[in-house]
């Protein structure tokens, strides 16, 4: 597979075929297996749905959802940040009588209860990537999480090839104790020894994803530390802001592993030449992570064949260093605010986030 | 004419009033050169010339933001369109451009636009129509980020190589952010200590029935407020696109809070009159080095809100409560015993 000459989403469609099977876009086949011959009505309920990886996310979703023939109505709705209307949109669908929803459970523990109902009134119920409490087939029908430990893990085994002698890390992360933040560190642990410092307080540098806190957070970070050798950071995009200010110390961008974005990749393609230290490594943006809790929903509801696990792993996207699986992308005439690891191929997504 | 009659006889008082005010100048400037001596005791690298550099941008635009708040808190009402009013301007100047330089002008224009009109619905609202501040402008805070929403859905755009240029780069070594900043504080200090608009809106916001029943505009002035702020909200917006070159459409939601804090610690009454921009501009500094103080201590995230709202509580206690009074009951007390 010759992935490197391939560019943007058909070398992600492929990579992700090789790394996880059950993200495969249905597109690809007539017929997928997790397709049941019953027709059904299907949901995509989003707790917040206001931004371009969400935009993208949903349009994943329903790709995914028009693959399958017996999916005879798809509905999407945006809890726009909102926990009583994330509410009201799981109460709303239980009671139009749709059979089966997917629900991004944004505010947690606090939609459990009406995702309960719901399950009990006989809805195929699949909340993701948000740990919502509850038991499967108690509360819901399943969870489909995300692994962001796995994330840590590739992070991890990257900085160990760069700096196989121990390296200082700067660790930066969202909103202060978020899980996807705590666990990417566990995953990070089980792989890095003592020889590995890492400079920001524990657990992570709170950054909760906006560009100008984490422009403030780094340069805090980069005048206290003069040895950072690499910047970990789960939301990549995030950072094309906050880069350059290494510029203000006269100092090369380090190392930098996180996940990708074509804003990130087009500036590392601009700015690498004149920051020798800056490596770059990203991992899938997890925009499919709604592909594989498409794909139970809808098993479960029209008869198919249950999708083998029910965890999404990222790949490695972008490694600029030995430029595998893919060299760092950028697709300089589309915006910025897509993700070119999404199976979703970037001139759509560029039309989806209004471009 | 009653109020006529409170006001003179509250006239000899005013003497009284201007010792805070040299007591709120000294305060802020005192805690800033005491942060400052913090920082190069415990944390040198805060004040580093990198730090600085990195840092000074988000100050410039909370004392931007700041100094429209102020000028609405001077007239007595409160400003909760901020988010709103930044965030708007944000989404304008980076989704009209798309990354073409020529459009810029056409986005700034129109951001401005949009701001006066944003002001002018808040003017009327609070001034001729005599609604609440706080619900007029959250009402209206939500009508602008429904702007944002149609404008940007939400998403992020990259700011143009001009704009990024404008807010961001540096001359003799500071960002133009600061210098736009201090220029903005000359005109807004000029206009409010040197100009009859000026000196009127202070007395205005000092007793807005006195100033009624001397025949000023009273309306019209505490209208002037919300639109001055809205522009001001408008070129700290503006200001953000370019400094975060790839600006969230949110960006103006973690501003609210420290916009209202600055003007608290200026020492300006939350109950209207007078403004003090230079110990506004100053606060904004204090707050943003105490950011970097806390963040460069290393100490955890709570530690550091917890840091942040210490201040908040101390800048209300400076001038809310009657300190000379207070240890004048003491010892009065302490007399008795004795």
């Amino acid at each position: 597979m010759t992935l490197t000459y391939l560019k943007g989403s058909a070398a992600v469609a492929l990579a992700g075929m090789a790394l996880t099977m059950t993200t495969v876009p249905a597109s690809a086949q007539d017929t997928p297996s997790w397709c049941g011959p019953n027709e059904a009505t299907l949901a995509l309920l989003d707790g917040f749905g206001g931004n371009s990886w969400r935009i993208v996310t949903a349009e994943a979703g329903r790709q995914e959802a028009e693959a399958c023939s017996s999916i005879t109505e798809y509905i999407y709705a945006d809890g726009q940040g909102d926990t009583q209307k994330a509410i009201s949109d799981i109460n709303s669908m239980a009671a139009r009588g749709i059979d089966g929803m997917v629900v991004f459970g944004d505010a947690g523990p606090a939609v459990l209860p009406a995702l309960t109902n719901a399950y009990r009134s006989g809805m195929v119920v699949v909340p993701y990537r948000v740990i919502v409490g509850g038991e499967p087939e108690r509360n819901y029908t399943r969870y489909v999480a995300a692994s962001f430990i796995a994330n840590g893990v590739l992070w991890a085994e990257w900085i160990v090839e760069q700096f196989p002698d121990g390296a200082n890390i700067l660790y930066l992360s969202g909103p202060a104790g978020n899980s996807q933040g705590t666990e990417q560190l566990e995953g990070m642990m089980q792989v890095l020894d003592d020889r590995y410092t890492f400079l920001n307080p524990d657990p992570f540098a709170v950054t909760n994803w906006d560009p100008a806190l984490t422009q403030q957070v780094l340069s805090a970070a980069i005048a206290q530390h003069e040895d950072i050798d690499v910047i970990v950071s789960d939301f990549g995009p995030s950072l094309v802001g906050a880069l350059p200010v290494f510029e203000n110390f006269d100092r090369s961008i380090p190392a930098l592993a996180t996940s990708d974005g074509n804003s990130l990749g087009c500036f590392w393609q601009a700015n690498h030449e004149n920051n020798p230290d800056f490596d770059l490594m990203t991992v899938e943006t997890g925009t499919d992570n709604v592909r594989l809790a498409v794909q139970w929903a809808i098993a479960e509801v029209t008869g198919g064949t249950l999708p083998d696990t029910d965890v999404f792993e990222s790949g490695v996207f972008e490694n600029s260093v030995t430029g595998s699986p893919n060299s760092v992308q950028c697709e300089p005439d589309l915006p910025g605010a897509i993700y070119l690891s999404s199976a979703v191929p970037a001139q759509v997504q560029a039309d989806a986030v209004g471009n | 004419m009653a109020q006529t009659e409170i006001q003179i006889e509250n006239n000899p008082q005013s003497g009284l009033f201007q010792i805070p005010v040299a007591k709120g100048f000294v305060t802020i400037v005192g805690s800033t050169i005491a942060l400052i001596v913090l920082c190069l005791i415990f944390a040198p690298s805060a004040v580093s010339s990198g730090a600085l550099a990195g840092s000074l941008p988000f100050a410039a635009v909370l004392a931007i933001v700041g100094l429209g708040q102020m000028l609405v808190v001077q007239q007595g009402g409160f400003d909760l369109s901020v988010p709103g009013g930044v965030s708007l301007a944000v989404v304008i100047a980076t989704h009209m451009p798309s990354g073409d330089d020529s459009a810029l002008l056409g986005a700034v224009a129109f951001a401005v636009a949009c701001a006066i009109a944003a002001g002018v619905v808040n003017g009327l609202l609070v001034g001729v129509y005599r609604l609440n501040a706080i619900i007029a402008t959250i009402g209206m805070n939500a009508l602008l980020f429904g702007g944002v929403f149609a404008i940007s859905g939400g998403v992020p755009r990259t700011t143009t190589e001009l704009l990024a240029e404008i807010a961001g780069g540096r001359t003799f070594g500071f960002s133009h952010a600061v210098y736009f900043a201090l220029i903005i504080l000359v005109l807004v200090s000029f206009a409010m200590k040197k100009t009859v608009f000026g000196r009127r809106f202070e007395a205005i916001g000092a007793n807005p029935l006195a100033a009624q029943a001397v025949g000023l505009r009273v309306r019209l002035y505490q209208m002037t407020a919300y639109v001055l702020a809205q522009v001001l909200y408008c070129t700290a917006g503006i200001l953000i696109a370019g400094i975060t070159r790839e600006p969230t459409a949110f960006q103006g939601n973690s501003l609210l809070l420290p916009s209202v804090a600055v003007v608290v610690l200026a020492g300006v009454s939350l109950l209207g009159g007078r403004g003090f921009p230079i110990s506004l501009v100053i606060a904004a500094f204090f707050l943003n080095q105490l950011s970097q103080f806390a963040l460069a201590i290393g100490v955890p995230f709570s530690a550091q809100t917890i840091v942040q709202a210490l201040a908040l509580v101390f800048g209300i206690g400076i001038y809310s409560i009657n300190w000379t009074h207070v240890a004048t009951k003491l010892f009065q007390r302490a007399s008795k015993e004795e």
